[in-house]
């Protein structure tokens, strides 16, 4: 009696000893190790904002009709895009040691334009009644005054003028005039680069378009549905199976083609199965013909070079002959 | 007596329980130890080519080399039947000698494969033909692959000189077989009714020429009414009926000696012979009163079995390629439709039931199909049917199309073709398909064709 209550003691310990251990997962099932799938960014849009986005405006400016033409006039010649492309080359770059435009004798002419904030008018008087005391404009042109050389941009000029009340610039000062890079908002243009376009690839020759972000197991770039499409294409129309021979529609060729970067066989293609009778030895060669015949595959993506410097292929001509 | 391999159930106590879970547990931590892996990464996924594009293959044949100077002529002929050979058949495409780079002059080198890609060429035939001191040929050939530039086939052969054709024949067979993957056909003869003379006095003739039409020759006289010559699987003699002063009757010929005998005596009728696939047997039908009924004579023993016997006619019978099953058309149904049966006889199965009515059912060489001819409409068309009454369809129709037979490959017809009139029949040969086909020459009109097997197999 003693003796079976001490197994069956020590039993029961055993026992939930071990259910202990599963509990803790050191036994436990191992779960299924799916690779992880490849995130993908793509921006939620909410239906609200959908809406909003493509909502009307009650305030939104009427579309302009256009105005019905009674008479229509001569054509006038219009200029050459050859002679725009000319025009724009003229364009002088800001690094070019060129010295501002002159002063146009206009200046004394009232203008309503937006310009005339800048140009020196014959509203000056008015304007400077309204100027009030300012330390920084003080500032500057305390430094113009000591250095009267740097004055290349009409802005500054303009203000110098306000300030001075002058009507006429100083010609000789245009020309002492060194060109400095200052920012000029008005000038942006004059300060792209007019060369012409250097048009090498930016990144290496083998850039990853995947849009991994960093799965421990993510797949190589794969082939798109076109490119696949494009090449099975392709493919069938070099492939010319020998039509009628006994059991040829039962006849599958598996091979496997590497591919170089420049779209031609690296090798032999490698085929998978064995001529066990001449109907599948025709149907191999007729195979490698088409894959040796169809050469450079000229849809595949460079970029994708991993993708396909390998394809296994499967010639089934089931279909075809009517299965 | 407890076995530890074969331990009952009802055995199983709590410390053996107990015992197993402890060992379980502990095999648990090895296996946990054992696995979890890397990963395989997965293959990259199989791209399925299904639709191709089927078209005569480019196949170029430069005349082949002779020996000598004098031989260049026969090696010019021998050229020209192995290129007529693979254009007939419709899956090659002889390219034009004119658009040659290349000049064949020696036929033991590497072709040049970029000259021969540049005039899309796919394969390309050399050969060379020389005559030997004993006054024979020796024929010999090269089958390349231009695209894949690798070495396809090659044979040599030596023959007397009068046999030149022949060996033009095998050659082309060998190039159909190593680039289609079937057996050819060339190297074959056709047996045919040679009719000449006005229609009110046709004169019909025994006849057998090559499978191109070339080397005709008569068999018989024309004195005697000839119809439905067979060959025998040797293709050494020829099974025909013969319609003279008595009653038709089926007759045997050898070929080569014209040795003439009758087949089986019988009283009546004697018609439709074809021999069974082993040789040794002729099946026939024999008329009994309004009737007839098909039989088998055994062609060492003479023995004659009786395989049908029903209130009907039964005729046109034809063994399968394995001898085990013989198809023959009945009207015993109402109208004239094919029936299968075993080849010892007893119940036949139908297996055409389309309109109209079938007639000369001949099992294909394949066993695959069954071609017939089915009137209806006022059209004889000719037509291939399974077996197992699948996959009927019409291959060519016309006002009077008939008596379809096989090649030995089994994937071309050919059948003859009369317009009627005061015209005669023609021999016609088309692929299963329906396609390619094509008028068969012969020395005058020609009808109740039969395409012998391969003479260099058999």
């Amino acid at each position: 009696m003693k003796t079976g209550l001490t197994i069956s003691t020590v039993g029961h310990a055993a026992l939930l000893a071990w259910a202990a251990l599963l509990a803790s997962g050191l036994f436990a099932a191992r779960p299924l190790d799916a690779p992880p799938t490849e995130s993908m960014p793509i921006d939620i849009v909410s239906a609200t904002e959908f809406s909003q986005l493509r909502a009307g405006k009650l305030d939104a400016p009427k579309p302009q009709q256009p105005k019905q033409v009674e008479k229509i006039a001569d054509p006038k010649p219009q200029p050459s895009s050859a002679q725009k492309v000319v025009d724009k080359r003229e364009i002088v770059s800001a690094f070019a040691p060129t010295p501002p435009p002159p002063p146009e004798p206009k200046v004394v002419e009232p203008k309503r334009t937006a310009e005339a904030k800048v140009e020196p008018k014959s509203k000056a008087p008015e304007k400077e009644a309204e100027h009030k005391p300012d330390p920084i404009a003080e500032a500057l042109k305390r430094d113009e005054a000591k250095k009267p050389d740097t004055k290349p941009e009409p802005k500054n000029e303009a203000k110098n003028q306000l300030t001075k009340q002058e009507t006429k610039p100083e010609p000789k000062q245009v020309e002492m005039t060194k060109p400095q890079p200052k920012f000029d908002a008005s000038r942006i243009a004059a300060l792209l680069d007019k060369r012409e376009t250097q048009r090498h690839a930016t990144t290496g020759d083998t850039i990853n378009l995947t849009a991994a972000l960093g799965t421990r197991t993510g797949d190589s770039p794969q082939l798109s549905a076109s490119e696949i499409d494009a090449f099975r294409h392709k493919v069938g129309t070099c492939w010319n199976p020998p039509a009628g021979a006994t059991n040829a529609d039962r006849v599958r060729v598996l091979m496997t083609i590497r591919l170089k970067p420049d779209r031609t066989l690296a090798a032999p293609p490698e085929v998978e199965i064995s001529a066990r009778d001449a109907a599948t030895q025709a149907m191999i060669d007729a195979a490698v013909r088409a894959i040796i015949q169809c050469q450079p595959y000229a849809m595949f993506s460079l970029q994708r070079y991993d993708a396909w410097k390998e394809i296994p292929l499967d010639f089934n001509p089931t279909e075809m002959f009517g299965g | 007596m407890n076995d530890h391999n074969t331990l009952p159930l009802s055995m199983l106590s709590r410390r053996r329980l107990l015992a197993g879970a402890a060992g379980l547990s502990a095999a648990g931590v090895v296996l946990a130890g054992l696995g979890g892996g890397p990963r395989k990464s997965a293959a990259a996924p199989r791209v399925t080519i299904t639709e191709g594009n089927v078209q005569p293959i480019p196949i170029a044949l430069p005349d082949f080399v002779g020996g000598q100077p004098a031989d260049n002529e026969l090696a010019r002929s021998v050229t020209q039947v192995i290129t007529a050979d693979l254009r007939r058949c419709g899956l090659f495409a002889p390219i034009d000698p004119a658009a040659f780079i290349d000049k064949i002059t020696n036929t033991d080198t590497v072709p040049n494969y970029p000259n021969w890609r540049a005039i899309n060429a796919q394969a390309l035939v050399v050969g060379r033909l020389r005559r030997q001191g004993d006054g024979r040929l020796q024929t010999e050939f090269r089958l390349w692959d231009v695209v894949a530039g690798q070495y396809l086939a090659g044979q040599q052969f030596v023959t007397t000189a009068d046999s030149w054709r022949r060996i033009a024949h095998i050659i082309a067979d060998l190039i159909y077989e190593r680039l289609t993957g079937d057996t050819g056909y060339f190297d074959t003869r056709i047996a045919f009714v040679d009719e000449t003379g006005p229609p009110e006095r046709r004169v019909k003739r025994l006849a057998i020429m090559d499978q191109d039409g070339a080397g005709a020759r008569y068999l018989t006289h024309g004195q005697d009414l000839v119809l439905t010559p067979r060959f025998s699987p040797s293709s050494q003699e020829l099974v025909y009926m013969s319609y003279g002063q008595g009653d038709p009757k089926v007759y045997l010929l050898k070929v080569e000696t014209l040795d003439r005998e009758i087949v089986g005596n019988f009283p009546g009728m004697s018609f439709s012979p074809r021999f069974s696939p082993d040789n040794r047997r002729v099946v026939m039908s024999l008329q009994q009163g309004g009737n007839s009924n098909i039989f088998v004579m055994d062609l060492q023993s003479k023995a004659t079995t009786r395989l049908t016997d029903t209130a009907a006619i039964d005729t046109a019978p034809c063994y399968s390629p394995n001898g085990d099953r013989i198809c023959f058309e009945s009207d015993r149904g109402g109208s004239q439709q094919i029936y299968v049966m075993a080849a010892s006889g007893g119940p036949a199965e139908r297996i055409t039931f389309g309109e109209g009515s079938y007639s000369t059912p001949v099992w294909s060489p394949r066993g695959d199909f069954i071609a017939f001819t089915r009137i209806g409409q006022g059209q004889f068309a000719i037509g291939v049917i399974k077996p197992d009454k699948s996959g009927e369809r019409i291959i060519t129709e016309g006002y009077h199309n008939e008596g379809p037979t096989w090649a030995p490959n089994g994937r071309v017809l050919m059948f003859f073709r009369d317009p009627g009139g005061n015209g005669g029949p023609s021999l016609f040969s088309v692929d299963i398909a329906g396609r390619n086909e094509q008028r068969v020459p012969t020395p005058s009109f020609a009808s109740d064709p039969a395409w012998s097997p391969l003479l260099s197999s058999s």
